[in-house]
Order: structure tokens, then C-alpha cells, then sequence
């Protein structure tokens, strides 16, 4: 299963510049565009307070399972999802095959102006991704200064 | 399959513990969350979701940072799977994108069926995905070697290892931390060995 190989500065550059105009236009409190396998591509909004990493890969799997309930019932029209709660918000949107654009926002903000503007966005996303898919993805990764013949030096057990 | 970002110098991988109810998976993610030294290696929290009474629900989630190669920050996800028979669905949506698979077997005699069954069940989950087992880095780790009933290591490799190339294999005592880091090292090693073989390098 083909998902993205790699990103280059090019790529992460289009992107962060989709999602700098996404939260602008929204006054969302954060936009992620994230692999459907759970991986954080990029992102915008406010890093420090909130665990990307995580939100990503719990996202993914929320819009994944809802997407599995979709095909259980024949519905076939499954883009998004959204969770409206009293502070804060939550919309996922598909973005193409692979990925997804997740928003975080104030519930104050309304979930239509995040929808209408998310349409735009994911489409931007989208073409950005293609070009990163096309390219070789076996260029530009050295690891050759890695001894994996000794795998103790990646995680070792902390002495109590 | 793994993500390798250029711009911010990140290789992200991603692991999936599977295996039959019950048979330590969510312990492995444990012990690992709770004996990484942070200096080491940068770890996330551990998200689980889990029933009231502590089963895997949909899956748990370690982020784990390992240290830079050649100026790669190199971040492994670590996910569980739910293994009761029922979740299969769930089990498929975890699997999407994985590059590395710890298959956690129960050691005791009567687990043996679900052992089987579960390692089918894997073949299966993937195949349904387009992905081949064959192509994809496992190890095999034999968890409750500390209980009484738990069979031979020898059988189990007999049962789940019999195969024309064989794959490492640990016997374990999870909730001890015995075999944990062993086996997550190995297959921390298999998949870098991965992307260094498929590397590309500059020429001279």
C-alpha cells in the first residue's frame, strides 16, 4: 500500500502556506494534515499546548472507523466527520487516498465557515501531495552512518 | 508506510504489536512508556483506549523518539492492536500503513489455537490491505515464559516460525520487562536495515 514516500522542503513549504491561510480565513486553533496511517505531515496552530503527535494519530483513527461504519451501511458519500463540542471543535476532512486535514476550533467560530474554507484547502493539499508522490522516493535518505548491527543503541532500558 | 520528511530532518515509522486476547501486547507499550530513560529516547504519552475493564478497545499509542541518524530524527509509533476475535474491523484500521510488525504470542499450552489463529489472522488483515507479510520486517516475541503451563520455545517456533526464511524471536516476560527491549530493538533494527537497503546514495 503506496502512501507518502517523503516530503521535501518544497513540499512542507506549500503546505504550511495552505494551512497559514486556512487558519487565518477560520480562526481555527489548529490545522494538521495528517496520514490516514496516523503520521503528522504538518501543521499550524498552537503546538506548545497541544500534542500533535497524538491528536494526528487518534484523529486518523476516528475519521478511519467512522469511514468503515459508511461502507458497513452502503453509504458511499463519506468525506468528513465532525465533533461539535461547547469550547472546542473538532472537523476531519478527506484530502485524497492517503491523507487527511483535521481542524481544531473554537465551537464560537461555526463549523460552516471551517467546512466552506476546508473545501479550498484540502484541494491545494491535494495537488501538493501529488507532485511529493510522483517524485523518486528513494532519493536523499543516508542512513549509511547507522551500525544497525547494534540495535542496543537505539532504546535502552532505564536503570531503576 | 513510513514518512520521511526532508524538510524537518523526520523519519516516521510505524509499529503494530499483535497477537490473541490477552496475550501482552498492551504491556509491552507499558513497560516501554514506563522504562525508556527520557534522555535516551523522547517519549510521548501513552494514549490507550480501552474498555472499563482495561481491554483494548481500538488500540494504545506510544510515541517513542529515537536517537538522530545522520541528521534524521527518527520517531517510532507504537501501536497495539484489540485482539479479541470481534475487532477484526478495528485490527485492519490499525494496520493501515504499518512498516514494522511484533507478533506477541501467548506462551501457554492451551493458548496455542489462538496463537495460530491470530498469526492467520495477520497474514489475512494484510493481504486484505494489497500487503504481503513476506515484504513486511516482523519479529516473534514468546510472552508468560514465567508461567508453569508455557510450552517449549521450540514448539512455538515449530508452530509460528516454520517457515522458509525465519524471523527473530524472543521469549518474554512482559510485565517483568524481560525480552521487551530486546524485541523492540530487533525490530527497530530490521526496519532500518529496510530503508538503508532501499537508500539511494549520492555519487561520489
Amino acid at each position: 500500500m503506496a502512501t507518502l514516500p517523503q516530503l521535501i522542503e518544497e513540499d512542507v513549504r506549500q503546505l504550511d502556506e495552505v494551512l497559514r491561510g486556512f487558519v487565518a480565513q477560520t480562526d481555527a486553533i489548529a490545522a494538521l494534515v495528517i496520514d490516514k496511517g496516523g503520521f503528522l505531515l504538518a501543521h499550524r496552530g498552537d503546538a506548545e499546548n497541544l500534542d500533535f503527535t497524538t491528536i494526528g494519530a487518534l484523529a486518523s483513527g476516528a475519521f478511519m472507523a467512522n469511514q468503515a461504519i459508511a461502507r458497513l451501511v452502503n453509504e458511499k458519500n463519506f468525506t468528513s466527520i465532525c465533533q461539535q463540542g461547547e469550547n472546542f471543535s473538532l472537523f476531519v476532512m478527506d484530502v485524497d487516498e492517503h491523507c487527511l486535514l483535521a481542524v481544531i476550533f473554537k465551537s464560537q467560530s461555526g463549523a460552516g465557515v471551517v467546512k466552506y474554507y476546508a473545501l479550498g484547502a484540502t484541494r491545494q493539499i491535494a495537488r501538493q501531495l501529488a507532485v511529493a508522490r510522483e517524485r523518486n522516493p528513494a532519493a536523499g535518505l543516508d542512513l549509511s552512518a547507522m551500525n544497525v548491527a547494534d540495535p542496543q543503541e537505539l532504546f535502552r532500558k532505564k536503570i531503576s | 508506510m513510513a514518512i520521511i520528511n526532508q524538510a524537518t530532518k523526520e523519519l516516521q515509522v510505524k509499529i503494530v504489536y499483535y497477537g490473541p486476547a490477552m496475550g501482552g501486547k498492551t504491556t509491552n507499550l507499558v513497560q516501554v512508556h514506563d522504562h525508556v530513560p527520557t534522555a535516551a529516547g523522547n517519549k510521548g504519552k501513552l494514549v490507550s483506549l480501552a474498555t472499563s475493564s482495561d481491554r483494548t478497545l481500538f488500540f494504545d499509542f506510544l510515541p517513542i523518539e529515537a536517537m538522530t541518524i545522520k541528521g534524521f530524527k527518527t520517531k517510532f509509533q507504537l501501536y497495539t492492536v484489540p485482539g479479541q476475535v470481534i475487532y477484526n474491523t478495528t485490527r485492519q484500521l490499525v494496520l493501515r500503513g504499518v512498516d514494522g510488525i511484533v507478533f506477541v504470542a501467548d506462551s501457554q499450552y492451551e493458548k496455542m489455537p489462538e496463537n495460530v489463529e491470530s498469526f492467520q489472522n495477520l497474514v489475512d488483515n494484510l493481504n486484505s490491505l494489497k500487503m504481503n507479510l513476506a515484504d513486511i520486517p516482523y519479529v516473534l516475541q514468546y510472552n508468560k515464559r514465567d508461567l508453569p503451563n508455557a510450552a517449549p520455545v521450540e514448539y512455538l517456533e515449530f508452530l509460528l516460525n516454520h517457515r522458509a526464511v525465519q524471523v527473530p524471536s524472543f521469549p518474554a516476560t512482559a510485565h517483568k520487562c524481560e525480552g521487551v527491549f530486546e524485541t523492540l530493538n530487533m525490530i527497530t533494527r530490521l526496519l532500518l536495515q529496510k530503508y538503508l537497503a532501499q537508500t539511494v546514495l549520492p555519487a561520489a
